[in-house]
């Protein structure tokens, strides 16, 4: 008798594998059905480092939408996959190859560091991939004729210059500031922010009379608070993250509060999570920002609730931004009735769309940039609660606002020659 | 006025720095570790203050709690980690250089990416008006607290058994040990003093300077420039160097802004090349 070297696959067994196999088989033509109606969309969004809490309301604001749509337009399917961006451009770039090589995924979307979707966007110019800046993004060149321009592109989110515009227009017309003292993050994007509201200001008539750029990352703001001309009518900032949050502080120590009025642009010392941390020393500030959870729309009330359910905080920027991208690539796709092998009929779709939303009203521009609504804000006590209260609305805002296209262009110099001359309206405004 | 308010603002943020460095030039003065984990010591000692002080509103026991935890941990780690290398500097310090990323991670983990601000205890908010501007009371508690410090570093150092064998330790360890002193132990006791100190800083700094990702980074530089400047191993040295860099700090940035980054550095690099053991350091 020999011995067995392998123990032969017992009957049981081979019922099991046999099972399997027809199961398989019969899961996999339905598998394909499905495959080929639905529209895979690839999200990028940092969902862990530094920007994790952004990714996580642009994904919340993405998912509500299509939840409530049934993750279906028009009769088509819609699969959502996620990946991790972690707010790298390198990571992000790969982790893109993936969702669109192995995945199939016939649009991008998400997308909140600045340095990310500079990556993510020449990966969609060489890869004619249609994306959707729906996350944060706000860098102006985007969207604009210029080296970086992408007919793939279409950005549903925001762009830094309209915030800063919006702001500057309210503070000259609404509560007659004529000179302003200006406090922006040394890094391009607060340089380029600040300009936008230069450029406004200045034309409208108005005058920087100070300039201070703390470095990102400064801990210690006595020194610049010290420093601010007491001439000025108001002080206008520009402070992302962590920077706005010691400001907010280091304001109201420094005895200022009272004594200067504060135009946060973009609102990044009154940021939903920062509000109960600073407490009522916040109480007065003003800031200007395309959303506010306060908006008094039947639609917006419903978009606070729902998203407070879902993440057990107030929706800030990302949340009402990863809605209304979700609700524009949806009506797109029900637009081309889920086909998006032509890819140009696509984005035309994508950017005839028009809708009103939690943010106000959305429309888009030729070049893919929204055209939406900018809020003036206060912060007020609702309810016992600190809350960013509009007190003023701009509709139909462009990127261009409240500029042509062709002015826009016209000037000479653009925010990085003028750091350090924001005070001189004759160079702000010079042209071509 | 505007003079009186940059000069306070330098001392109270050198404050700040001594209680940062002070344990660092200690670590290194005895045990001749450069300890990276000093940043983390800082900021995961200023988030347990932070997480106390919600749950009970009360900042000595935040002060407390962060001390402690963070002490023991300082303990733990040269007790069990860096004790099986003595006196082989390169592998500690790069062990510290794990734990460095160890808690960062942890952290961001534990508290999340959103900066968070601890606020200052009712009995010191607001401001003494002065002139036109004020000054926050606050700071001024910084500067009471770290003078205070400073003084109790100096009793302990001069005037205490222990003190004395810490002096000793830290001028030839080897003839120390040979003199029964038991530097084993001294070792543990002062690695988990700094990185109490070093919590307590963390702790003492949130209402000015917020908690957030990198923060452990930030504190760990800071505290490199105090201690080169003011020279290794020298509790003295801390002090001067903490205010050195805390006057140049806010004097620079507030008469030379565009070079803002620099101001700090720039001296560093200075006493580097004309007295590369510091102001008060040793051979």
């Amino acid at each position: 008798m020999t011995t067995r070297k392998t123990a032969p696959i017992g009957g049981t067994a081979m019922a099991v594998l046999a099972l399997a196999a027809l199961a398989l088989t019969l899961g996999a033509p339905d598998r394909a059905a499905l495959a080929a109606d639905s529209v895979k969309v690839g999200v990028l969004l940092p969902l862990s480092g530094n920007f994790a809490s952004n990714g996580q309301q642009a994904l919340t604001g993405l998912k509500m939408y299509f939840d409530e749509i049934g993750n279906a337009a028009g009769g088509h399917k819609i699969d959502l996959i996620v990946e991790d961006s972690q707010g790298k451009p390198d990571v992000a770039v790969t982790k893109a190859h993936k969702l669109v090589e192995r995945d199939g995924a016939q649009i991008l979307t998400g997308v909140v560091s600045s340095g990310v979707a500079l990556a993510v966007n020449d990966f969609s110019r060489e890869n004619k991939v249609p994306l959707v800046l729906s996350g944060d993004a706000g860098a102006d060149e985007l969207t604009m004729p210029g080296p970086l321009a992408n007919p793939y592109l279409v950005r549903t989110s925001q762009n830094g210059r309209t915030v800063s515009a919006a702001a500057a227009d309210w503070a000259y017309k609404k509560k007659g500031w004529r000179k302003v003292t200006v406090m922006g993050s040394d890094y391009a994007g607060g340089v380029d922010t600040i300009h936008g509201f230069a450029q406004s200001f200045c034309k409208l008539g108005g005058q920087i009379v100070q300039e201070q750029w703390p470095p990102v990352g400064t801990s210690d703001f006595g020194p610049y608070l010290t420093n601010i001309d007491r001439k000025a009518d108001g002080l206008v900032t520009f402070n992302p993250g962590a920077d706005g949050l010691r400001l907010g502080q280091q304001y109201s120590e420094f005895g200022l509060k009272g004594k200067l009025q504060v135009l946060d642009i973009y609102g990044t010392i009154v940021y939903e999570p920062n509000l109960p941390q600073l407490g009522d020393g916040t109480l007065g500030i003003y800031s200007s920002l395309f959303y506010s959870p306060m908006i008094k729309t039947p639609e917006n009330e419903r978009f606070v609730a729902e998203f407070k359910k879902r993440m057990n905080i107030l929706p800030a920027n990302e949340g009402p931004n990863g809605y209304v991208g979700a609700h524009a690539i949806a009506d797109a796709i029900k637009a081309v009735n889920g086909d998006l092998s032509d890819k140009m009929k696509f984005i035309a779709a994508l950017k005839a769309v028009k809708f009103s939303s939690p943010k106000g009203d959305i429309a888009l521009d030729k070049y893919g940039m929204v055209i939406q609504s900018m809020y003036i804000r206060e912060v007020q006590k609702v309810d016992g609660q600190l809350a960013n209260v509009p007190i003023a609305t701009y509709t139909d805002v462009d990127q261009f606002w409240p500029l042509t296209e062709a002015e826009f262009l016209s000037y000479k110099y653009g925010y990085k020659e003028l750091k350090g001359s924001l005070t001189d309206c004759a160079k702000v405004l010079a042209k071509k | 006025m505007i003079w009186l308010i940059h000069v306070l603002n330098g001392i109270a943020i050198g404050m700040l720095l001594f209680l940062l460095a002070a344990g660092m030039s200690l670590i290194y003065g005895l045990m001749k570790i450069l300890n990276l984990t000093h940043g983390s010591f800082y900021l995961v000692g200023g988030y347990i203050g932070l997480t106390v002080m919600q749950r009970t509103g009360s900042f000595v026991l935040a002060l407390l709690a962060a001390a402690a935890v963070i002490g023991v941990a300082g303990a733990v780690i040269e007790r069990f980690f860096l004790r099986r290398f003595h006196f082989d500097e390169l592998p500690q310090t790069l062990i510290t250089f794990g734990f460095l990323f160890i808690f960062a991670d942890a952290s961001l983990w534990i508290w999340g990416g959103d900066p968070l601000m601890l606020r200052q205890p009712r009995m010191l908010a607001g401001s003494l008006p002065l002139g036109d501007y004020g000054y926050p009371y606050y700071r001024f508690f910084l500067i009471g607290v770290g003078l205070a410090f400073a003084a109790a570093l100096w009793w302990f150092q001069e005037h205490t058994r222990l003190g004395t064998m810490l002096r000793a330790g830290v001028d030839d360890a080897e003839i120390a040990r040979a003199l029964g002193i038991n530097v084993s132990l001294l070792f543990t006791l002062v690695f988990a003093a700094g990185a109490a100190f070093a919590a307590l800083g963390g702790v003492l700094a949130g209402p000015v300077l917020s908690y957030y990702p990198g923060a452990d980074f930030d504190a760990l530089i800071l505290a490199f420039v105090v201690v080169i400047v003011g020279g290794l191993g020298s509790l003295r040295g801390a002090l001067a160097g903490a205010l050195l860099v805390g006057l140049l700090d806010d004097f620079g940035k507030a008469f030379f802004p565009q070079f803002a980054l620099f101001t700090v550095f720039v001296p560093m690099a200075l006493i580097l090349v004309v007295r590369p053991t510091g102001l008060f350091g040793r051979r």
